[in-house]
């Protein structure tokens, strides 16, 4: 069958997309300068919220709206650009930031002038040293043809873009620690309200947008909301970039028509399982995500058809397991991922965070207990949905979901004293 | 308003009241860790997880504010889910060492286990460990162990301090609380921390192990370290203060208190403490019974005073019934009006019709400020400057010879002290005028107090040229139908209360005016070093040290030929005397004192004094009666507080008040530059844990003690060929004292910043008595060979 034809990752892996007269003669800024020359910022803004496109970080909150809370207030307003990848099983943004900056650039102008920001700041993940550097020449490309800067393409439009490097903390992923992170502070949550389109940045109004959601802007604004709501689901349209990790055949990102069962990503995109493999669990939304599992395979990816699933699409890190795969070990990484990177804020997810993580380690080194199990069977009700930001409530889906499905292999480890696929090792693919 | 049902009971609050405020209406306890009322929510510890009907998910009380028609419910099983939860996760790696704990018995985890927490521990493993004993400043000891990282002292320290130097280091559960640099935390207002600390994570050095709660007894009090009048409560076992603690008055204090005031009491259970009055024999100062210092000091003082030569100095450290007494002792037992309680360079403290409220800073958009610097003097005004500063947006301005350090913003203009009378006239007569004019900040400001609503206006009561311009500015601002007010901080605690209650030579109680007046301070150490008085009676004051003129001041109390001190310690002034009466402190008696915006406050007696200490209302019904006036007072509080009162209705002073005689000595002029620097000239700069008296013999402040300076500018001491720590000699009129120098570029040019109030290096021995003096300056070598 054919796979569907890409649109943000459109020449990535055939043509330079760093070079800006590459960029230039394969459509780009053709976006920018329609949304400039032709469009007034509502115009846009009427575009992108037809198009229902919804937010590519995580929480797929429909962008337009989110532009739309902005107070009519004449207070200056910031735009600032989410590329603090981070999730465990997520790399879509650092491909974009590494291999078609110019698009992210493009997207980010074109949504400042909707929103009316003069003034806007990517916050690129600490880690991505070379995307950033990859990041700063293509702004600098883009300021000396004049698509950043002051007027714009000799219209009345300017933007200030400034580079914000992160410095390592999964947190500042989140928005409105991005903001304390960027005002110089600890990126720790805010408690909401207010939200940052009413106080943001600074205090003032401001939008978090994720950068795969503004590189969709820029197609938006070319082809019109209707190309764009007429791919998949009605309420969760548009194409999407799945990142494929783990026990398949082709891992890479992927771009995607939401609304695409599991089965055909993995078989169809990602060139199914190794050879001999069984699938036992599936991530379709990052470490945050519960797991699903084989007799999942046909649920539909978008983010309708995985919440009803209680897991979600969250940013697209899409991590598969197979039956070598311990499901104890697995519970083991992202326990400890998150009760590291806890900010410390909330005592559920700190102290909880990190008394989940010790008693699945202890599990999984084969030391652990029936009452082991049976606190975790009860902790998932006090640690989530109790927290600040939604870190806390990443803790438990995963664990919750293989503990439910698998529990023999939890009683298997603590009637072993350890993990039972070890002793009995599966050939490395 | 907005009406809402809370488990059930209807309650109707203001818009915008946050849900568990709305629940203590009802008398329906949330627990809460990490939310204070004087605080932003900051919704961290999640104790306080409610239902809320239409809400899917439990929400934070602290955060979540009231909405018409809401219902909430604060006990049901998934809340006490929840709170069984938040309580399980912290006290999973708590030591529980509640038995050795300070704060057991009045803790919040304690308490809250008890009500909402699981009966015990699921943690089958050892408990994780962090540092148990954190020495974090001078003040505070920090178990990290116990602290469940509510942050209520990170955020007072930002949001309530300004000071920003507290902080969480660290993240997640290895999260510790501590300052910014590493270095320690050093704040004026850092016990409020262990106050508000909701576990023992956070406990004084003052107070780590020395009581348990539940044993403790309680006294209602009143503050008289500054002229604030802080409320605060006693807290005494078997008759001594262990510790004080805030009581909360939102008019004065609004809930904290500074250091100074909340440590120092354990100066009375030091050597320094006079104990038993003192009579001089044979030059020495040896112990004697109360009855034989009243009988010595009535003779002498009945003489003196028949013969009118003797002078009364004292009242600003007293009670309100006390001055009053010390002041009817003076006119109607002594027979003189040679009555003052100024011993340092204020002119008067109250404003009169002029005065503002604390509470009025809190929503001032222009705070002035001159004289006083407010964060040495009156620290708990100065929270609410930097509140108003920070939160309310006001504008800040400080006009002195040198810039402080202040927490929030703010415009410094520099004048010295003797030319911040004209600066006054300019902006008094500009806004008068509506027209702006003199040098262009002149103009600015003009402009600026014309346009600000509301205005405040702090000083300290000694330039009286420049607080009658002030005084000329308020009252245009009131007819322009703005809000504009003075706040005077007093030289001594209770100045306001010692001058209303008539202890200044020209004004009886209630400012009534005498026929005859008497003598001001100055005048009288002027008199007494010239042989023309034969007896002075100080009472609560240290001239000595404080008297700007240090020279004139010792000459004085070395030429007199009586002298009688009452004091609580054996003071540089008390060192001169015939006789010394042991007086009791504020601890050992009651009354009222005033403050400084003129709030009368009542204070209960928290301990006994001393066997052979009595209270100063006590020592002057026991000289009256020695000297045969039997009926003229008593020592009963209540009694003197109703001829108090009697005599205040009976004064009916009007607006304006009288003001108080002003003293012979000349107003600061101007200082001229010496271009040479062949002399420097002496700024002497006030620091809160200065003084001779509590300040310097207070174990408790110790560690605080500021050490005495010179500060330079850098081109001056580049000119001095002095390093920072240099020590250098600074020779003035009266003497010299030997310091180590600093340089801070702050300095202006061809002066010296002197730390005030230093027993080692009196800075009045280099100023006149109208607090300016010139000194010249010497690098230590030239020292070193006369001390060789």
């Amino acid at each position: 069958m054919a796979l569907f034809e890409p649109v943000i990752m459109k020449g990535i892996g055939e043509i330079d997309l760093t070079d800006i007269d590459v960029y230039e003669r394969n459509g780009g800024f053709a976006g920018l300068r329609k949304a400039l020359r032709e469009m007034t910022p509502d115009s846009v803004t009427a575009e992108v919220t037809n198009s229902n496109l919804r937010g590519r970080g995580g929480a797929g909150f429909p962008t337009g709206r989110k532009w739309g809370f902005l107070p009519k207030d004449g207070r200056q307003r910031y735009l600032v650009v989410n590329c603090d990848e981070a999730e465990p099983g997520t790399f879509k943004d650092r491909m974009l930031l590494e291999y078609t900056p110019l698009q992210i650039i493009e997207g980010i102008v074109i949504s400042a002038y909707a929103i009316g920001a003069k003034q806007a700041y990517i916050y690129i993940r600490g880690e991505f040293l070379n995307g950033s550097r990859i990041f700063r020449n293509a702004l600098a490309a883009a300021s000396s043809r004049h698509y950043l800067g002051e007027r714009i393409l000799d219209t009345d439009f300017s933007l200030d873009l400034v580079v914000h490097r992160g410095a390592g903390a999964y947190i500042c992923g989140e928005e409105t620690a991005q903001l304390e992170s960027i005002e110089g502070k600890r990126g720790e949550p805010r408690l909401k309200p207010p939200f940052p389109a009413i106080a943001g940045l600074y205090g003032l109004p401001t939008v978090v947008n994720n950068v795969e959601t503004l590189c969709y802007v820029k197609h938006i604004i070319e082809r019109g909301a209707q190309w764009f709501a007429k791919i998949g689901p009605e309420k969760s349209p548009g194409p999407k970039i799945m990142s494929v990790s783990g026990h398949v055949k082709k891992p890479g990102n992927y771009e995607i028509p939401l609304g695409i069962p599991a089965r055909e990503l993995i078989e169809e995109y990602a060139g199914g399982l190794l050879p001999g493999r069984t699938l036992k669990a599936f991530q379709p939304g990052g470490a945050s995500s519960a797991a699903l599992f084989v007799e999942d395979l046909d649920v539909a990816i978008d983010f309708d058809s995985l919440g009803a699933k209680r897991t979600m699409l969250g940013s697209g890190g899409f991590v598969v397991m197979d039956d070598t795969a311990c499901m104890v070990n697995c519970a083991r990484t992202l326990t400890r991922f998150f009760e590291h990177e806890s900010c410390g804020q909330c005592t559920p997810c700190r102290e909880g965070g990190q008394w989940v993580a010790r008693m699945v380690a202890r599990l999984e080194a084969g030391e652990g207990s029936e009452e082991d199990l049976r606190v975790l069977d009860t902790i998932n009700s006090t640690i989530t949905g109790t927290n600040l930001c939604p870190l806390g409530d990443s803790i438990m889906p995963f664990l919750a979901s293989v503990l439910k499905r698998f529990p023999e292999e939890f009683a298997a480890h603590i009637a072993h004293g350890g993990c039972p696929l070890k002793q009995t090792p599966v050939g490395a693919a | 308003m907005v009406k809402l049902l809370i488990d059930g009971q209807e309650v109707t609050v203001p818009d915008g009241t946050l849900v568990v405020e709305a629940a203590k209406e009802l008398g329906t306890q949330i627990p809460v860790y990490c939310y204070h009322p004087k605080m932003d929510p900051a919704g961290l510890c999640r104790i306080c997880l409610v239902e809320i009907e239409k809400i899917p998910k439990l929400q934070i009380a602290c955060a979540t504010r009231v909405t018409e028609g809401m219902v909430v419910h604060t006990m049901s099983p998934k809340v006490a889910e929840a709170r069984r939860g938040v309580l399980e996760f912290l006290l999973l790696n708590h030591p529980l060492d509640c038995p050795i704990c300070d704060k057991g018995g009045e803790c919040d985890l304690q308490d809250f286990t008890m009500e909402y927490g699981p009966g015990a521990s699921r943690l089958t493993e050892p408990k994780l460990h962090k540092p148990k004993r954190v020495d974090l400043g001078p003040t505070i000891v920090l178990d990290e162990e116990r602290c469940i990282l509510c942050r209520r002292c990170t955020r007072f320290d930002d949001e309530i301090a300004q000071e920003r130097n507290l902080v969480v280091v660290e993240r997640g559960h290895s999260s510790l609380i501590g300052t910014v640099d590493g270095g320690d935390y050093e704040s004026y207002f850092s016990g409020n921390t262990t106050e508000i600390c909701p576990v023992g994570a956070l406990t004084s050095k003052a107070y780590r192990f020395r009581a348990r709660p539940w044993d403790l007894g309680h006294a209602d009090s009143v503050c008289t370290q500054c002229s604030v009048g802080c409320n605060y409560r006693v807290d005494t076992r078997f008759g001594k203060i262990m510790r004080t603690f805030t009581r909360e008055n939102p008019a004065v204090d609004g809930g904290w208190i500074c250091d100074r005031g909340r440590y120092t009491f354990n100066y009375l259970y030091e050597s320094a403490r006079v104990r038993q009055p003192l009579i001089r024999r044979d030059r020495e100062l040896e112990r004697a019974t109360l009855s034989e210092a009243l009988a010595v000091t009535a003779e002498k003082l009945g003489a003196a005073a028949a013969a009118g030569r003797v002078g009364v100095i004292g009242g600003g450290r007293l009670s309100d019934e006390e001055a009053f007494a010390l002041q009817r002792f003076a006119r109607e037992v002594l027979r003189t009006n040679n009555i003052d309680h100024r011993a340092r360079l204020q002119k008067y403290a109250s404003p009169a019709r002029f005065g503002a409220r604390l509470t009025d800073i809190d929503d001032a958009d222009l705070i002035l400020v001159f004289g006083a610097v407010t964060p040495e003097q009156a620290p708990i005004l100065d929270l609410r400057i930097r509140r108003a500063v920070a939160r309310h947006g006001a504008r800040l301005v400080f006009v002195g010879p040198f810039k402080p350090e202040l927490a929030v913003p703010f415009d410094y203009v520099e004048y010295t002290t003797g030319a911040i009378g004209d600066l006054m006239e300019a902006l008094a007569s500009g806004v008068a005028r509506g027209v702006p004019d003199g040098a262009p900040f002149v103009a600015e400001l003009s402009k600026a107090l014309s346009d600000a609503g509301k205005i405040v206006a702090v000083h300290n009561g000694r330039n009286v040229v420049a607080a009658t311009a002030l005084e000329r500015l308020v009252e245009t601002l009131r007819g322009n139908d703005k809000s504009a007010g003075i706040l005077v901080v007093g030289s001594q605690g209770n100045a306001r209360g010692a001058e209303a209650a008539g202890c200044v030579p020209n004004l009886g109680p209630g400012y009534a005016p005498v026929s005859n007046p008497g003598l001001t301070t100055t005048e009288m150490l002027q008199a007494a070093a010239a042989g023309k008085l034969d007896a002075l009676f100080i009472v609560g004051a240290n001239p000595a040290l404080t008297f700007p003129d240090g020279g004139l001041a010792r000459k004085a109390l070395e030429t007199v030929p009586f002298l009688a001190v009452s004091d609580q310690l054996l003071t540089e002034t008390a060192s001169f005397a015939d006789v010394v009466f042991a007086a009791a402190s504020q601890f050992e008696k009651r009354g009222h004192v005033t403050n400084l915006e003129g709030r009368r406050q009542a204070f209960a007696q928290a301990i006994e004094a001393p066997v052979h200490v009595a209270a100063d209302a006590a020592i002057l019904a026991g000289l009256a009666n020695a000297m045969g006036r039997i009926d003229v007072l008593f020592d009963d509080p209540d009694w003197l507080f109703s001829r108090l009162e009697m005599a205040e209705q009976a004064a009916g002073t009007k607006e304006p008040l009288p003001r108080p005689k002003l003293d012979s000595a000349a107003a600061p002029q101007a200082e001229a530059l010496d271009a040479q620097r062949k002399t420097f000239a002496v700024i002497p700069v006030p620091k809160l844990y200065a003084g001779g008296g509590a300040a310097a013999h207070d174990p408790g402040l110790e560690p605080m003690r500021p050490q005495p300076r010179a500060i330079f500018s850098e081109d001056d001491a580049l000119l001095l060929g002095i390093a920072d720590g240099r020590i250098v000699t600074l020779a003035g009129r009266n003497g010299s004292i030997t310091v180590p120098a600093r340089i801070d570029a702050r300095t202006p040019a061809g002066s010296v910043l002197v730390t005030a109030d230093m027993p080692d290096a009196p800075v009045n021995r280099l100023l006149d008595a109208s607090g300016t003096g010139r000194v010249t300056v010497t690098p230590a070598e030239a020292r070193r060979e006369v001390t060789a």
